[in-house]
């Protein structure tokens, strides 16, 4: 495995010089690169036409608000040699612009919706529908970090007295009763 | 006073036909719930069922035609029943019929489907329409051996009147037995009549949110199952006085539509559905090959 | 009879025998406790020996069963649904999602106490109740039936403009603006 991944490397580092970083001692058949975002469309082409990564997995997003960056990652498939290649691009936090990926494979379109509505990246080209899965959405794009769910819930929704928050319930009735809760339900309170 | 008792004899002759049919369809749950090795609902769950759905308090209706259509169901399924000797050979129960009735059976019997068609229609639901486009079209499939051993029987005994063939039974032996294709032949299309399965795909809840009936609710419902009973104990009464020499009185009677009823319904337990166009074919070929021979049986000799 | 609050009429206690022993569930899953249903028909935990059979649209169907979370996307699904289906009707409640939120307390896309959009019979208690639970459930349904005290649709007419604007106030401006979907 070890040798059909560094193949695999050696084959994109000469193609595209400007690969900053990789990693290849994932335990298996995982292989990281990481590629400035106006080289993603040419580099996932060249993926599924010239190497035999025809499988889109998913892409997804990981959120560095410490260094305001969003980083899209986008994993992809071979079948006949079974490794998986993560491909790392950077966006800025404030504006987050990406290349339409959905002429190369169809399900992109997908992806990239839910993107667009759970993080708030743009996808330029993209024609789809405005709403996928939050109707009816007035606040920041809800899976950002600095988005607060549990006071969002209790802003909107009823709540039913006595369960406001994560406590187990017994703990919750017995402290309003004033009795004391043997050891063995002690555990599983936080 | 002979009008009397037969207006007495016709009402009755709706009640048992209400109950008893009722009756066979908790059987039929009671039998395929045992099979499947499970407690099923008590045998009296069908009365219940009717009359819950009769006493809704609210009931929803789309025009006058869907209001009319479960109507012209329970028309199909009275008027065929009573045209219908029940016993033979009694003053209280020979109804209606007269010289040509078999051949008007016939007609009469696909009134109700076509009620429900116009009705289904006007609810304006799209699976409404193409369960009825299957249901038409399973009867065209199913009618062709059903007509094809009833001309058989009528080319041989000269005769249309459900009483005659009664009479020429007393005398010869049950046509189960003188004509066996024509009995085979009827017997297979009664499963098509039946509308368990294999062919029932047109009313089951899992194809298409069950069909035509999808946007009846309350007592429209109630009327529709009841005449789909009592349309039933026609057709299983109808069989009795054809093949099996009628029935002198009502234990006996009884006893012969059950035994009857059991062929459709352990065949049902056991099998999966069928698409329409593969039900048609079916019904075109080895029904139809002992409709045909029954009838050159019938001419030849 | 004497025609206070409290007796019933002949005529009900009739009624509430036939609608008590049979229940007509509607084949609806809203959640992930709708993967307790078909053991609770099937076989083993026979449920059809009380009279319970499914059916298959809001128009022939007598109860509903909210079987664990709701968004709101769902929300306003079976808002409709609900009011589809011809009275007299009764709703049943899966699960903790639907008491206090359940595991979902603090997410933002769902409902925490369903008694305020829609009117609830029966609780059913459990993540998620084991056939055994929802039998005993259908049986308290039961006892409500046959003393009358099941009016949840009765009670939905009545309250209508409250529970409009709960319902108003979870949904947004797409809640449905007609006054009641029974066409």
């Amino acid at each position: 495995m070890e040798e059909i991944k560094n193949k695999i490397y050696q084959r994109l580092t000469e193609a595209f010089p400007e690969i900053t970083e990789h990693k290849l001692d994932f335990p298996y058949n995982r292989l990281d690169v990481k590629i400035p975002k106006n080289k993603v469309p040419a580099i996932l082409f060249y993926l599924k036409d010239e190497m035999g990564f025809k499988h889109l997995v998913h892409i997804t997003c990981v959120d560095w608000i410490e260094e305001e960056k969003f980083e899209l990652i986008f994993i992809v498939w071979s079948p006949k040699e079974k490794v998986k290649v993560f491909v790392r691009t950077e966006l800025d936090r404030n504006n987050p612009v990406m290349d339409n990926i959905d002429m190369i494979w169809r399900q992109a379109n997908t992806y990239e919706r839910e993107l667009r509505e759970m993080f708030g990246i743009q996808f330029e080209g993209l024609v789809a529908p405005k709403e996928f899965i939050l109707e009816d959405w007035d606040d920041i794009p809800p899976m950002r970090r600095d988005f607060d769910t549990e006071a969002y819930a209790k802003k909107r929704f009823f709540e039913r007295p006595g369960r406001e928050d994560a406590k187990d319930v017994r703990q919750t009735i017995a402290e309003r009763t004033g009795e004391s809760l043997p050891d063995f339900a002690k555990k599983y309170s936080r | 006073m002979d009008i009397l008792i037969k207006i007495l004899g016709a009402v009755a002759t709706i009640i048992i036909a209400f109950v008893v049919g009722m009756l066979y369809g908790g059987l039929n749950r009671k039998v395929t719930a045992r099979v499947q090795n499970r407690v099923g609902p008590p045998f009296w769950q069908n009365y219940l069922d009717a009359f819950k759905l009769v006493s809704k308090k609210t009931s929803i209706h789309h025009g006058v035609m869907q209001h009319l259509g479960p109507a012209f169901l329970m028309v199909s399924s009275i008027g065929t029943l009573l045209f219908i000797p029940i016993l033979k050979g009694n003053n209280w129960f020979p109804n209606l019929s007269f010289h040509g009735d078999l051949i008007f059976l016939l007609y009469l019997m696909v009134f109700g489907s076509l009620g429900l068609a116009l009705g289904a229609g006007q609810t304006g639901n799209p699976n409404s329409a193409i369960g009825v486009t299957r249901g038409l079209s399973q009867m065209v499939g199913f009618e062709i051996p059903w007509v094809m051993a009833l001309v058989a029987i009528m080319i041989q005994y000269h005769t249309t009147s459900i009483a005659d063939i009664m009479h020429v039974q007393e005398v010869h032996g049950w046509l189960m037995f003188q004509k066996p294709f024509a009995f085979i032949a009827a017997i297979l299309a009664m499963f098509g009549m039946f509308r368990y399965s294999p062919f029932d795909i047109v009313g089951a809840p899992a194809e298409l949110a069950s069909g035509p009936v999808s946007e009846f609710g309350g007592k429209y419902l109630g009327l529709m199952m009841s005449s789909g009973s009592i349309f039933a104990f026609v057709k299983l009464t109808l069989y009795t006085d054809l093949f099996l020499g009628g029935a002198s009185n009502f234990i006996e009677l009884l006893v012969k539509t059950f035994l009857l009823y059991m062929i459709p319904v352990s065949y049902g337990l056991v099998s999966p559905r069928y698409r329409t166009e593969q039900a048609v074919r079916y019904f075109w070929g080895w029904p139809s090959f002992f409709g045909l021979l029954a009838i050159l049986y019938s001419v030849i000799f | 009879m004497v025609n206070d609050k409290n007796s019933q009429k002949i005529v009900d206690i009739i009624q509430n025998f036939a609608r008590k022993h049979s229940l007509f569930v509607l084949a609806y899953g809203t959640g992930c406790g709708a993967i307790e249903i078909p053991p609770t028909m099937t076989s083993r935990y026979d449920a059809e020996r009380f009279g319970i059979r499914g059916a298959a649209t809001p128009r022939q169907a007598d109860v509903l069963l909210i079987t664990g979370y709701l968004t709101t996307k769902t929300l306003k699904r079976v808002i409709r649904v609900y009011e589809q289906m011809q009275d007299p009707k009764y709703v049943i409640g899966f699960g903790s999602c639907t008491i206090n939120g359940g595991m979902y307390w603090d997410s933002y896309n769902t409902i925490k106490v369903l008694d305020k959009y829609l009117p609830v019979d029966i609780y059913i208690n459990g993540c998620m109740p084991r056939p055994e639970a929802v039998i005993e459930g259908f049986i308290k349904l039961q006892k409500k039936i046959a003393e009358g005290r099941a009016d949840g649709a009765k009670q939905y007419k009545e309250n209508f403009e409250w529970y409009r604007a709960n319902q108003k106030k979870v949904l947004g401006p797409t809640t449905p603006h007609i006054q009641e979907y029974n066409w």
